[in-house]
């Protein structure tokens, strides 16, 4: 069901390369996926590889400071999620 | 919260931050001077309610590319979430078109600022898979959903089946994403549209609704109630 994406197995050329950076980056314990790989919703862009740092750019100045904290961040999130009905 | 985010609750800085995600999330044309104002007496910063506005209208994006991949659940998690209703109701569109300044200025979180800047001109400013014009058809229907004023209207760019279609995507990726199915996909296809052009068309309409939403919820915290 829906479009496709890509796993890590399944990357080549700048998917691979940007996979393995997005790996790198500095993540709670709590937020890495239990495959090892790139977590699924960076996998989710991976039709459009250059969009993910783009997005993800993004994500990093409003996930990972304040004011807000940690929890609040969280909580800003799962609300909206569950409102979308999204179980991401 | 996570169940009613517009209940009561012990916290009122958690409650002011789930009220900020509901509203952003459901209809950021509501918000309104008053709710800036009282989010102010529960301990929020402008700081604060900024993040807060613009991080649930991130995660509205990252709903919408999750549901159009249909990516699982990868991580741990205490609390799974109820199932998806695919009955659901759509959310309702805008009832006004919002204009005028931003109560708070986005340019508070440069960095941000920055980053977002970037991901729109990557968003709009080419040709393929999408043509610009496609893309400007998408935005211009987001934003009307959206109640982003400051955008021009959609119907004179709407003008053959193509056209036709990428509005009701448009409509679903904004107003009812968890209803996205190969069936929403189908009739793009049938206009040749591959995987590819089809999650571009998702991720125009998604990104377009992440900056309208910050829009029209900035420019909204600025007015009377509607």
């Amino acid at each position: 069901m829906g479009l496709p994406y890509f796993g890590y197995a399944e990357s080549t050329g700048e998917l691979r390369a940007l996979y393995d950076k997005m790996r790198e980056r500095p993540m709670p314990p709590v937020y890495k996926p239990t495959h090892g790989g790139a977590p699924g919703i960076i996998q989710a862009h991976s039709l459009d590889p250059q969009l993910i740092p783009k997005v993800f750019t993004t994500s990093a100045t409003l996930n990972g400071v304040g004011p807000l904290t940690w929890p609040e961040r969280e909580l800003v999130n799962t609300v909206t999620s569950r409102l979308n009905q999204c179980l991401y | 919260m996570v169940k009613d985010p517009r209940a009561p609750h012990g916290d009122l800085r958690m409650q002011s931050l789930g009220e900020i995600a509901s509203l952003v999330t459901l209809e950021p044309w509501s918000l309104s001077r008053s709710h800036h104002a009282e989010w102010h007496t529960t301990g929020l910063s402008d700081d604060d309610i900024l993040q807060g506005i613009v991080l649930s209208s991130y995660f509205g994006h990252l709903n919408r590319i999750a549901d159009a991949v249909a990516v699982p659940l990868d991580y741990t998690v205490e609390l799974m979430p109820p199932a998806t209703d695919p009955t659901e109701p759509p959310l309702l569109p805008s009832p006004i078109a919002v204009t005028g300044r931003p109560a708070l200025e986005l340019s508070r979180r440069p960095a941000t600022a920055q980053a977002i800047a970037a991901w729109r001109t990557y968003m709009f400013e080419r040709d393929a898979p999408l043509t610009r014009r496609q893309r400007t058809v998408l935005a211009r229907w987001v934003s009307m959903f959206l109640g982003d004023g400051g955008i021009s209207t959609p119907a004179d760019l709407t003008v053959n089946p193509i056209d036709s279609a990428l509005r009701d995507l448009a409509e679903i990726v904004t107003l009812a994403p968890w209803k996205l199915s190969d069936e929403s996909f189908a009739p793009l296809r049938k206009h040749g549209l591959d995987d590819a052009a089809l999650f571009d068309a998702v991720a125009v309409a998604s990104s377009a609704g992440f900056f309208s939403r910050i829009t029209v919820a900035l420019a909204s915290l600025g007015r009377d109630r509607a």
